[in-house]
């Protein structure tokens, strides 16, 4: 039987990877492909929240289930803008390592 | 009688309607487009006094259960408003940079640049209204997507997309940490709504370390949102790289929608001893980076940001200790000194630069902007008779209400730490030497945004119950 703890740790260890990701790798494209994991964590603890927050009347807690489809959409729209931006800067840098992009300092 | 979802359908559609003028409206002069959004917006502004009331939050349902037309939330829209068509004006001047870093001669893109806004204003309208998780979400989202085109622009500038990238990335971030934080809290409470939250906070079989840990999560998201120590890093280089007009507005819209969402969702959590506890040491830490760190800059722009940090650490101060009233005031203040400093840096740097040895004899070449920016910078740094001064007096005094002594002595010594930095740039203005004599033209539209803003700041220094009595209501 999986229990909602499962799913939870499941979620979490996602999440750690992909923030794992962000704060090590160099590449963009790795960088932005880990951010999306860890929406993708939200989204798989939400749904497993949903499942096990049984209401009165037996029907799982749809508010969740709705919150996920937002999310989704929201992170379909931030990659659309991402990647673009990102192919600006290969085209003006010819490089998509975070250590090149480092003119503007303190 | 308007209801109050209109405002924000308006301002949607306004936006949609520059884009279409971009796409198929061929042969004119785009900053007309700018001219028409600015009295559109204008237009909206004065439709917010005349709005139904919502109904109460407690009985509310369906799209009233996300969305609320409070007080606070319809002085934040015309805040919002505000702030747009200030930053419009600043766009048009800014037009001319735009046009060159393009590398043509035609206008294009500079409608693009002028709709972005306008978008971004109707997500700051729905962000200071929303009641809900998923709203907060979404409203937040649909500024932060507008910021990363807006901050990106010139994408033919390096420096520019540099920031652009540095800003997607770490929002991105902080957008994924609100959301886990969000998604703990609906697990604990099954439900999103704030107000159904704080219900089920009474509930003594809640599991309190749950709760706490989403609650943390969406501090963190919020905490890069208005720019608090430790999450700041990505301020002072966006800052920095972005076109000047949506430095401005970030610094003053994306903020005080920060501010709102921050003090309307900590209200549920503010009963747990550990979440003050929390908000006060970021507080202080905020302060007291802001204001060291921005010492030794020499780029204006870049000193601005730190000050930016700077003053979110003041209305941090404020939003420990409870303070709503003077937490608005404060953004109010903040919003008319920060709109004014931007305005004038962004006319200067197009002649000279951005240094603050750019700004050298200012006061001989152009007096009126020369004193502009001086009625900015010591209101930003508190000087009696200007709006600043009563933002932290408000704050400092709320502070002591609350007996947080560590709070006021830290915020009084940065404070007078502030006076440093700012000072600099009043002393480039006056007492050096200019390295040439040549006017600075300013046109007739940006002079006349300057004046009000600088006659506001005064007024607001002198007599500041207008903004505290409009709250009340």
């Amino acid at each position: 039987m999986v229990t909602l703890g499962d799913y939870l740790i499941v979620s979490g260890v996602l999440f750690a990877i992909g923030f794992a990701g962000v704060m090590l790798r160099r590449n963009l494209i790795i960088i932005f492909m880990s951010l999306e994991l860890m929406l993708n964590a939200a989204n798989l603890s939400l749904v497993a929240f949903s499942r096990f927050h049984v209401q009165p009347n037996g029907l799982p807690n749809y508010n969740a289930q709705v919150f996920v489809f937002f999310i989704i959409t929201v992170a379909a729209a931030e990659v659309a803008v991402g990647l673009a931006i990102i192919v600006a800067l290969f085209r003006a840098r010819q490089t998509t390592n975070v250590e090149d992009i480092a003119s503007l300092k303190f | 009688m308007i209801p109050a979802r209109n405002l924000e359908i308006a301002v949607l559609v306004l936006g949609m309607l520059v884009l279409l003028f971009e796409a198929f409206v061929e042969r004119i002069d785009k900053r007309t487009l700018a001219f028409a959004a600015i009295g559109a917006l204008t237009a909206v502004l004065i439709g917010t006094w005349f709005l139904e009331p919502g109904p109460a939050l407690e009985s509310a349902t369906g799209f009233w259960s996300f969305y609320t037309a409070d007080p606070l939330s319809i002085f934040f829209k015309r805040f919002a408003l505000l702030t747009t068509i200030v930053v419009l004006v600043m766009m048009i001047d800014y037009a001319p940079v735009l046009r060159s870093s393009a590398g043509a001669t035609t206008q294009s893109g500079l409608g693009e640049f002028f709709a972005l806004p306008i978008f971004t204003c109707a997500g700051l309208m729905y962000i200071v209204s929303a009641i809900d998780f998923v709203m907060i979400f979404v409203s937040i989202e649909l500024v932060t997507i507008s910021f990363y085109v807006l901050v990106s622009f010139t994408r033919r500038n390096p420096t520019t997309l540099e920031a652009g990238v540095k800003y997607l990335v770490l929002s991105a971030l902080s957008t994924a940490f609100l959301v886990y934080g969000i998604t703990w809290i609906f697990g604990v409470t099954g439900e999103t709504n704030l107000q159904r939250i704080t219900t089920a906070f009474a509930n003594p079989e809640i599991e309190l370390g749950g709760a706490l840990f989403g609650a943390v999560l969406v501090l963190v998201g919020l905490g890069f949102k208005i720019a608090a120590v430790p999450f700041q890093i990505w301020v002072p280089d966006v800052y920095q790289g972005a076109p000047t007009p949506v430095t401005a507005y970030l610094s003053v819209g994306s903020k005080a929608a920060g501010f709102v969402v921050l003090v309307r969702v900590l209200r549920p959590f503010m009963m747990l001893p550990q979440m003050e506890r929390l908000l006060v040491l970021i507080a202080l830490l905020t302060v007291i980076y802001g204001n060291l760190a921005a010492l030794p800059q020499s780029n204006l722009k870049r000193l601005l940001a730190y000050s930016s940090i700077a003053h979110a650490g003041y209305l941090l101060i404020g939003v420990a200790c409870l303070a709503g009233s003077a937490v608005t005031f404060y953004l109010v203040a903040y919003l008319l000194m920060t709109l004014l400093s931007f305005a004038v840096l962004i006319v200067v740097a197009q002649r000279t630069g951005e240094q603050i040895s750019d700004f050298d004899g200012l006061a001989k070449r152009s007096p009126f902007l020369a004193f502009a920016m001086l009625i900015a910078m010591v209101s930003l740094a508190g000087v009696p008779f200007t709006a600043g001064f009563f933002g932290k007096f408000f704050i400092f005094y709320a502070a002591i209400a609350q007996r947080q002594t560590v709070l006021v002595v830290a915020g009084v010594v940065t404070v007078a730490c502030g006076f440093y930095y700012y000072l600099k740039v009043v002393r480039a203005m006056y007492w050096q030497v200019p390295t040439s004599e040549e006017k600075i033209p300013v046109n007739a539209l940006s002079r006349a945004t300057m004046s009000a803003l600088i006659v506001a700041t005064i007024w607001l220094g002198i007599y500041p119950w207008p903004i505290l009595e409009a709250l009340k209501r």
